[in-house]
């Protein structure tokens, strides 16, 4: 043996005890996670202290570790085997990561959704969205999110709107707010002012697309709005006449209806003397 | 005066540069702003706020780090390993053998930070994500690491190499964290205890000014004073730090 073999042995069986402790340290770590998995231990980044102490540890990398924290967060309310997970899910979203980075948009929209689609929390995803609008007024997404989960999972319509119409202050706001806010005031059942919103809609469009949508829209609001008015003159007219009119143009030479209206075709409305009923000759385009 | 502190500036650039720290930071300073791309695919959302926040804090941390273990063997160094000595006995003054040094990492620092924003860069620019305003950041950071420096020089003209790690690491934490001696002194009721807040927060170095980092990644309007305010204040401070530096050098009895 020279005296260079001689040196190289006992390098390479250090190498290889090396190498093999390294894999006994795998194994063992495989042994940690394989007893771990299936075990719904709360994990510690769950206990840490509000964003606002975290900013000051953070010495200028509070971006970075908002960033951290978030990844960590998609990866831990995605996993289904942690079945107590949302906990302190607001903790997470609403006092950590929205303390650490008040302008990081995405944590508000996609803690918002966990919120809503997975803890079945939509107050506190409220909550969450509208400090994001606070901090970041000039974010018209916030609104329309928040307006979002009001109107699929509340169903409360009129706030909603105040949301969407929150979001419409923003320049830039996307058009499809518009037709939302519009849309709200119908599921609230303010089917006039639905009107007014789609009219401007339809007035203001600027291609075919949002046109057609506005027109389907005004076509079948003002039908609805008209024979609501119509029916209201004719029952106002049996009271004061103690009769049905005999023809709806005897509602304007009585003065109860200034401006007959004509159905979106241009027709007269169907009326019948012996009920007093007034109905639309055509179809509603939206109920086909 | 200017040729001799060019001289020693130049051969320290060439001393730091085969300083294998150097190096090592800067390997890692890429890799990690490499890694953001990886990283940033794990995210619901937006994957350029990410890349942005991993590629200016790599810059930074890298750049602090290299501006403190480079910068505190500059003097003292030169005093263990007695080429202080050698330097020392030619016709220069202490004061422009402390400004070389100074004038020679401030070129190394330059040299690494270029690096690393231009991989950073190439990297958005691939993404199409690039923002002309992250050279205004990147920029800012480099005079944070040039006060770090300074600071770094003077606590090496002072003291140990080690201890003067732990200063300057000490005040780089300090100096993220003035603003709370602002609030402390809004709570506090004594006139001593206010008026010596005050002192300090005005007195220690400030290192939030070469923060836009925030901004820059969010988009949001940056006062066109701040970089100015900000270069003022490098100046301004880094000058004190530096004479400071000069007057302990000055007055060091080297044996």
């Amino acid at each position: 043996m020279t005296p260079a073999s001689g040196l190289r042995s006992p390098s390479r069986g250090l190498g290889l005890a090396a190498l093999a402790c390294l894999l006994l340290a795998a194994l063992v770590q495989g042994g940690i996670e394989t007893r771990a998995a299936g075990r719904s231990d709360i994990h510690p980044l769950l206990y840490l202290p509000s964003g606002k102490y975290l900013k000051i540890a953070a010495l200028g990398f509070d971006g970075i570790l908002a960033d951290t924290i978030y990844l960590w967060s998609i990866q831990y309310y995605g996993n289904y085997q942690i079945t107590d997970r949302y906990r302190y899910l607001e903790h997470i979203y609403d006092q950590v990561i929205s303390e650490l980075d008040p302008h990081y948009l995405d944590p508000y929209l996609i803690g918002a959704l966990i919120m809503t689609a997975e803890a079945r929390r939509p107050e506190m995803a409220l909550k969450l969205l509208d400090k994001g609008i606070d901090r970041n007024p000039d974010q018209w997404i916030l609104a329309f999110e928040a307006g979002f989960v009001c109107y699929d999972d509340l169903k409360d319509y009129a706030r909603a709107g105040r949301y969407f119409e929150k979001a419409l202050e923003v320049p830039g706001v996307n058009p499809v707010v518009r037709r939302l806010y519009a849309e709200m005031y119908n599921r609230a059942g303010d089917k006039r002012a639905s009107l007014r919103e789609w009219s401007e809609i339809y007035r203001t469009a600027t291609d075919d697309y949002v046109r057609n949508i506005a027109w389907n829209h005004v076509h079948d609001l003002s039908v609805q709005v008209d024979l609501v008015e119509l029916t209201e003159a004719v029952r106002l007219f049996a009271r004061r006449e103690g009769r049905n009119p005999r023809g709806l143009a005897e509602l304007g030479s009585k003065g109860i209806v200034v401006d007959l209206p004509r159905d979106p075709e241009g027709r007269d409305y169907r009326y019948d003397p012996a009920t007093g009923d007034v109905s639309y000759r055509g179809g509603l385009i939206l109920a086909r | 005066m200017f040729a001799r502190v060019a001289a020693i500036a130049l051969n320290t650039f060439r001393e730091a540069i085969r300083n294998r720290i150097l190096y090592t930071l800067l390997v890692f300073a890429v890799a990690m702003i490499s890694f953001a791309q990886i990283l940033s695919l794990l995210t619901v959302g937006s994957e350029e706020k990410i890349i942005k926040d991993f590629g200016l804090a790599s810059i930074d941390i890298f750049g602090v780090l290299t501006s403190v273990f480079i910068g505190i063997g500059l003097v003292s160094g030169e005093i263990e390993r007695r080429t202080v000595y050698t330097l020392l006995a030619k016709p220069i003054h202490r004061f422009e053998f402390v400004l070389g040094k100074y004038g020679g990492l401030m070129i190394t620092l330059l040299v690494n930070t270029t690096v690393m924003a231009l991989w950073f860069f190439l990297v958005l620019i691939v993404k199409g994500m690039f923002d002309p305003r992250l050279v205004l950041a990147v920029l800012l950071l480099y005079f944070q690491f040039l006060l770090i420096t300074a600071i770094a020089v003077l606590f090496s003209c002072l003291s140990s190499p080690i201890l003067s790690s732990v200063l300057t690491l000490a005040l780089y934490i300090i100096g993220h964290l003035l603003w709370s001696l602002d609030l402390l002194k809004e709570k506090l009721t004594s006139p001593v205890g206010k008026t010596a807040c005050a002192a300090l927060y005005y007195l220690l170095p400030n290192l939030q000014n070469f923060d836009i980092k925030g901004q820059v990644v969010h988009g949001l309007p940056i006062d066109p004073a701040v970089p100015a305010f900000a270069t003022v204040y490098l100046v301004l401070y880094g000058s004190a730090v530096l004479l400071g530096a000069c007057a302990v050098f000055q007055n060091k009895e080297l044996q």
